[in-house]
């Protein structure tokens, strides 16, 4: 077993074990915004682990560009539909994703958006 | 079978715990717990490339990354004003 191979299943292994875990938070954590906050580790940190371990095994191919545009595309495409589907789901809840009255964290004396 | 096999089978059972939330868990966490499968399933299938050693079979994990993308932010989209 090479250096490379070696390298290469460490970083699987690690990929593996952020995704399992990620996956048993969302199982676990009680409501949605508890939960968005274990898919970032699967859906950003992971695709990155996971193509270093192809990179350390294959080199710089073809095939490790193309692993790389796919992986590119979940990393960039994770915040955007994290941010969209912690919007929806205050919308949701709320009726609208801007905070109101009472609302934990508002500062005091109203925000920007209150001003006339 | 080599180390990319092997992970990508780990992987698989990942989806198992985001598939009981799918099936049983609210509305909206079930979309949480969707956009991690997504994600688990292009990690999934660029592993079973690489370890396959199949070169063409690359082209799928690209396109559903892509198709992941403009899905999600559609499907997000609906549940917001309409579901």
């Amino acid at each position: 077993m090479s250096v490379r191979e070696v390298i290469a299943d460490v970083l699987l292994a690690v990929a593996v074990m952020i995704v399992l875990a990620s996956a048993v938070g969302i199982l676990v954590m009680r409501d949605t915004y508890q939960k968005l906050h274990y898919l970032t580790p699967a859906a950003l940190v992971a695709p990155v682990v996971v193509g270093l371990a192809i990179l350390a095994q294959s080199g710089l191919t073809d095939d490790t560009v193309q692993t790389g545009l796919a992986l590119v595309f979940i990393v960039i495409a994770g915040p955007f539909l994290s941010h969209a589907t912690i919007r929806a789901a205050r919308i949701r809840e709320t009726g609208d994703w801007r905070t109101r009255p009472g609302d934990p964290g508002r500062p005091r004396g109203g925000s920007a958006e209150d001003q006339p | 079978m080599n180390g990319f096999v092997i992970a990508a089978i780990a992987m698989l059972i990942g989806t198992i715990p985001c598939g009981v939330v799918v099936l049983r868990g609210q509305i909206m966490a079930a979309v949480v717990a969707y956009e991690a499968i997504s994600s688990i399933v292009v990690m999934v299938l660029v592993l079973l490339s690489e370890g396959f050693r199949r070169s063409g079979e690359f082209e799928l994990p690209v396109l559903l990354a892509v198709l992941l993308f403009g899905s999600g932010l559609v499907f997000v989209r609906f549940m917001e004003r309409w579901l």
